[in-house]
This record gives C-alpha cells, sequence and structure tokens, in this order.
C-alpha cells in the first residue's frame, strides 16, 4: 500500500482523540479539612472529605483509614455519605500512636470502597501532640486489608486533575516536532553533498511544520501553565528555551525570504539549519545546569517513565507521537510538492 | 598561511584606519550610549548593571561584526573570492573581529566603571570571562554575517539569526560575570568557565566547516 502512514496516521489520530478524551481519570481525593487535628481523649474527630470520580452513594462499603508512617492502619468509626463525591468521617484518635512522631510525621489519608478501589493523600493529617494521656482502645489494621479495584483508567494527580490529557498533545507535539527537525537536518546535510534541490525543499518544508508544531506546543503548554503553575507564560527555562528555537526557526524563514537566488538560498539555509541545531543542542545540555525546570525531569520532579506516565498513559502517549509524526511528515510532503510546483510555475 | 592571515588583516586594518572616522565614531557611540542608559536608569546596581553591559556588548558587536564580509558583488568581495582561502579569510576576519569587539568590550567597561563608581571585585575573572564570551559571540556573528552577504538587509538579519543562537554564551557569562562581582555563590566557576570554553571550540569547528559552503561553493 502506498499510502500506508496517512492511513495509519489518521487512525491513529482517532484513537488518540478518543481514548485520551474519553477514558475517565482514576478516583482521588481533592481536599479535605481540617488539616490539623487536636487530639482530644473523649471526644472522636471529624473529617471532611472532597474527592473526584467517585461514587460514594452507590457503594455499599465506604471505608476511610488513616495510614500510620509503620504502615498500620486506623479504622474510621463513622462513616457519613454527603453526596457522591462528598462525605464526612470521625475518628478516634489515640493520643499515643506507635512510631509516630507528631513534629515530624503525618497521617496519609485512604479512601476506599468496593466500586472504585482505594485512592489516598500522602501525609495529610497532622496530628497535635497531646502528651501523657495514655488511651489506647484503638486496634490497629494491616495495610493488606484494602481492597483494590483494577481498571483502565488515567491516574489523577493533584494540581493536574483533568489537565493530565494534555500530554497526549503538547508533550506528543514536542516530540513529533524533534524528530521533523532531525528529519530536516538530515536533509540539509543531504543537500550540502548532494547539491540537489530536492532535499534543500524537504528540509525547508520539515522546518516548516516543525515550526507550526512548535507553536501548536507553546500554545497547549501556555494552556497548561495557566491551569497548573498560575500564568500563561512563566520564566521557566524550558519554556524560554522552546521560544528560543521558535526564535531560530522564524529566522530560518526570514532568511530564505531575503535571498533570492534559488542555489544560494539552498546553501545559507542548510548550512544555518545544521549550524542553528547544533547551538540549541548545546542550549538543552546547557541550560538546566542553571536553573531548576517546573517540567517533570528537572529539579527533583519525576520525568517520563517515572510515577508520572504510568502505563495507562504510556498506552495513548506512544501511539500520540508516532502519529503526530506521521502527520508531520504528510504536511511537510504536501509542502514539498506546492514547494516543486510552485518552482515549475516561476520557471515557465 | 599565517602570513596570508595576516596579510588580510593587515588590510582591513588599512582600511578601517583610513577612514578615522569610524574608528572614533565606534567609540563615540559607546560613550553615548552608556551615558543614556546610566541617564535613564539613574542609579544602576546589581545584576541589572551587568546584565545591561552584557546587552550593549552584544549590540556593539552586532554593529561591529555586521560588515564583515561586504556586499554581495561588491569589488572588495570578488578580489578576497580569487585570493584567498575560505578558511584564510575566517581566521583572519574572526582574529580582526575578535580584537575589535574585544577593545569595545574593555572600553566599555571602562565607561561603566567612570559612570557607575563601582570597581570590579575581580578583574581578571570578569574579562577572562569577557574574553571566552566575545569568541564565541564573534564566531557565530561571523559566521552568520557571512550567510547575510547575499541578502538585502544585512545588519537587520544578522541580529535576528545570531542573537537567539548566542544564547547559552550570554547566560553561561552572565552567571560567571555574576559570580565575579561577588552577587551569587557558586563553587562550580570553573566548569563554568570550561563549558564556555568548549562551546566556543565548538563553534570554531563548526564555522571553520561551514564557511567554505557558505562563502566559495
Amino acid at each position: 500500500m502506498k499510502n500506508w502512514y496517512k492511513y495509519l496516521s489518521v487512525l491513529l489520530m482517532i484513537y488518540v482523540i478518543i481514548a485520551g478524551f474519553l477514558i475517565p481519570l482514576k478516583p482521588g481525593i481533592q481536599s479535605f479539612s481540617p488539616s490539623k487535628i487536636t487530639i482530644d481523649p473523649d471526644k472522636s474527630s471529624y473529617l471532611k472529605i472532597k474527592t473526584y470520580n467517585t461514587h460514594f452513594q452507590d457503594a455499599q462499603q465506604n471505608k476511610v483509614w488513616l495510614k500510620l508512617p509503620n504502615d498500620q492502619l486506623l479504622r474510621d468509626e463513622k462513616v457519613t455519605i454527603l453526596s457522591q463525591n462528598e462525605l464526612e468521617v470521625s475518628f478516634y484518635i489515640p493520643s499515643t500512636l506507635p512510631d509516630f512522631n507528631p513534629q515530624q510525621d503525618a497521617l496519609t489519608l485512604i479512601v476506599e470502597n468496593e466500586i472504585d478501589g482505594y485512592t489516598f493523600y500522602p501525609d495529610a493529617v497532622r496530628v497535635n501532640d497531646v502528651s501523657g494521656l495514655m488511651t489506647n482502645r484503638n486496634e490497629y489494621h494491616d495495610i493488606s486489608k484494602i481492597n483494590q479495584v483494577e481498571s483502565f483508567k488515567f491516574p489523577y494527580r493533584h494540581i493536574l486533575h483533568e489537565t493530565i490529557r494534555n500530554t497526549f498533545f503538547h508533550v506528543a507535539i514536542w516530540f513529533a516536532m524533534f524528530i521533523l527537525l532531525i528529519y530536516s537536518c538530515y536533509h540539509s546535510l543531504v543537500y550540502l553533498r548532494s547539491k540537489s534541490l530536492v532535499s534543500d525543499k524537504k528540509s525547508a518544508s520539515a522546518t516548516t511544520v516543525a515550526l507550526v508544531f512548535g507553536i501548536a506546543g507553546i500554545l497547549t503548554g501556555s494552556m497548561w501553565a495557566k491551569y497548573t503553575w498560575g500564568t500563561f507564560w512563566t520564566t521557566d527555562i524550558k519554556l524560554n528555551m522552546s521560544a528560543t528555537a521558535m526564535l531560530v526557526y522564524c529566522a530560518y524563514w526570514f532568511l530564505r525570504a531575503s535571498v533570492s537566488d534559488i542555489d544560494t538560498r539552498a546553501r545559507l539555509s542548510a548550512v544555518y539549519n545544521l549550524f542553528s541545531f547544533v547551538t540549541l543542542m548545546i542550549l538543552v545540555m546547557v541550560i538546566p545546569r542553571f536553573t531548576d525546570s517546573l517540567h517533570p525531569g528537572n529539579g527533583g520532579n519525576p520525568a517520563l517513565g517515572g510515577e508520572d506516565l504510568d502505563n495507562t498513559l504510556r498506552a495513548v502517549f506512544y501511539p500520540a507521537i508516532i502519529g503526530y509524526t506521521l502527520i508531520g511528515f504528510w504536511i511537510s510532503n504536501i509542502y514539498f510538492r506546492y514547494l516543486t510546483l510552485k518552482e515549475k510555475v516561476e520557471l515557465i | 598561511m599565517i602570513q596570508r592571515i595576516f596579510h588580510i588583516i593587515k588590510k582591513d586594518l588599512v582600511l578601517d584606519t583610513r577612514s578615522r572616522f569610524s574608528i572614533l565614531a565606534g567609540l563615540l557611540y559607546l560613550v553615548t550610549i552608556t551615558f543614556v542608559i546610566f541617564k535613564l536608569f539613574g542609579d544602576i546596581s546589581g545584576p541589572t548593571r551587568i546584565g545591561v553591559f552584557w546587552i550593549v556588548l552584544l549590540f556593539t558587536s552586532v554593529n561591529l561584526v555586521s560588515d564583515s564580509f561586504g556586499h554581495a558583488g561588491s569589488r572588495r568581495m570578488w578580489n578576497q573570492y580569487q585570493l584567498y582561502e575560505a578558511t584564510e579569510i575566517l581566521a583572519a576576519k574572526l582574529l580582526f573581529n575578535f580584537a575589535k569587539v574585544f577593545a569595545a568590550g574593555l572600553f566599555l567597561l571602562l565607561l561603566f566603571r567612570v559612570f557607575s563608581n563601582e570597581s570590579l571585585v575581580n578583574p581578571p575573572l570578569f574579562i577572562g570571562t569577557l574574553a571566552l564570551a566575545i569568541l564565541g559571540i564573534i564566531t557565530t556573528m561571523t559566521l552568520t554575517s557571512s550567510l547575510t552577504v547575499y541578502a538585502k538587509n544585512q545588519s537587520g538579519l544578522l541580529s535576528i539569526l545570531a542573537i537567539p543562537l548566542l544564547l547559552p554564551i550570554l547566560l553561561i557569562s552572565m552567571k560567571v560575570s555574576l559570580v565575579s562581582e561577588r552577587m551569587f555563590f557558586d563553587t562550580a566557576i570553573n566548569s563554568n568557565l570550561l563549558m564556555l570554553f568548549g562551546i566556543d571550540m565548538i563553534l570554531l569547528v563548526m564555522s571553520l566547516i561551514f564557511i567554505s559552503i557558505t562563502w566559495k561553493s
């Protein structure tokens, strides 16, 4: 089949859009109050918990646990369901917890039922130190008591929430852009060796599509940044690095536009393309030494392959990269044919 | 070969000194721009002063380097085209531009000293960084100016082609100069200088490879 990659790219993109938007998120704890409990030995402590994508009213056995640092669990006394995503829970917390230092440690909050499985908020609840009281009518449970429900859902992450789906667009577009730029550099090299104008046009069309992808990447990233970091544009160094790359490739277009002779234009733009690609690679290597980035993979944030990208995300993310890359090649192929036709028309 | 390189440099020097106003105009340009900056900012100190210093140096080098290859089709260009190898011309232009921009940088430093009344804390480190940064800047700019020879709006195109590529050099030299002025503390200063040197070498090698393509085909 001649145009197999076009069909493949369309299929992949349909899959990415449908799966990327329709697969639900796993349940998660949005907020709870209060975040610090003062223990009263005579009374129970109350917590109000707001969650996301849970089904408290449909489930029969809603349980809330507090996990101690030594992996033992404290069970709730009573759970009051307010809505599908809201519940109130009372605990009886003993004043002396085993292996627990109130100054440093906090209790992890776990919400669980038989429909949604479990979800947790690490180091959530702090407990005020009330020393001298020795009441221990609680019994502790083992962590294996929590039941797990297997489901194909995207992970719930704090701050990110539903925008985790942008991974398939923002990140995948950047990957496709880099692949197109490498392809463009390859054709610049081929041009310098063979002086064939076909390679020059291929290189120019790939760079153009990469530039469009880069702008799309900046726009999607900017929206994501507004949601997660609070502003459209931060001083984040990766963002400004990508902006630099865009400036360089815009300059590449100005260079092409301002030289009229075809061969000279091809020669100069091939040299500038290779030169700027190497310089941008230097920038990629230099920049992490200077500032921490808000992006994953920098400054202690987990990178791709860490816990941010679990297998459910991978199942959509990798096809998205391939899909965008193939679509990029498709568009650049069309633009290449347009450039060839334009040249023929100009020659007549 | 070295003799031929010095021949080009000598010729460029003669051309520059023959119109004595061009050197004086360059000096006056620096004085004017520094005066305007200190008037506008009032009291300029701290990292801003260092940042402004690098920016002024950047635009000064755009001015000084932009016409290093002349205009396409001009007689001077054809003369050089026939007489010398591309790498010889590049080496000569690099040496000549380096001397020019480094002199301008030192003069700019002197002007900043006079206007801001703050002396350098660690002059050898600052001037060493200045030399390494200028080497990188002029290498990038000399190669890109050889690209703009055939273009219409030369110096405007040079700025947009070269300045984004200079970001790594400027970032490192800004950091090192802040450390040398005791405004920022970092123990890895040697590795930063080494990295600056490494970038300079990569740029130099690339320029030597590419100049024979852009200059003569």
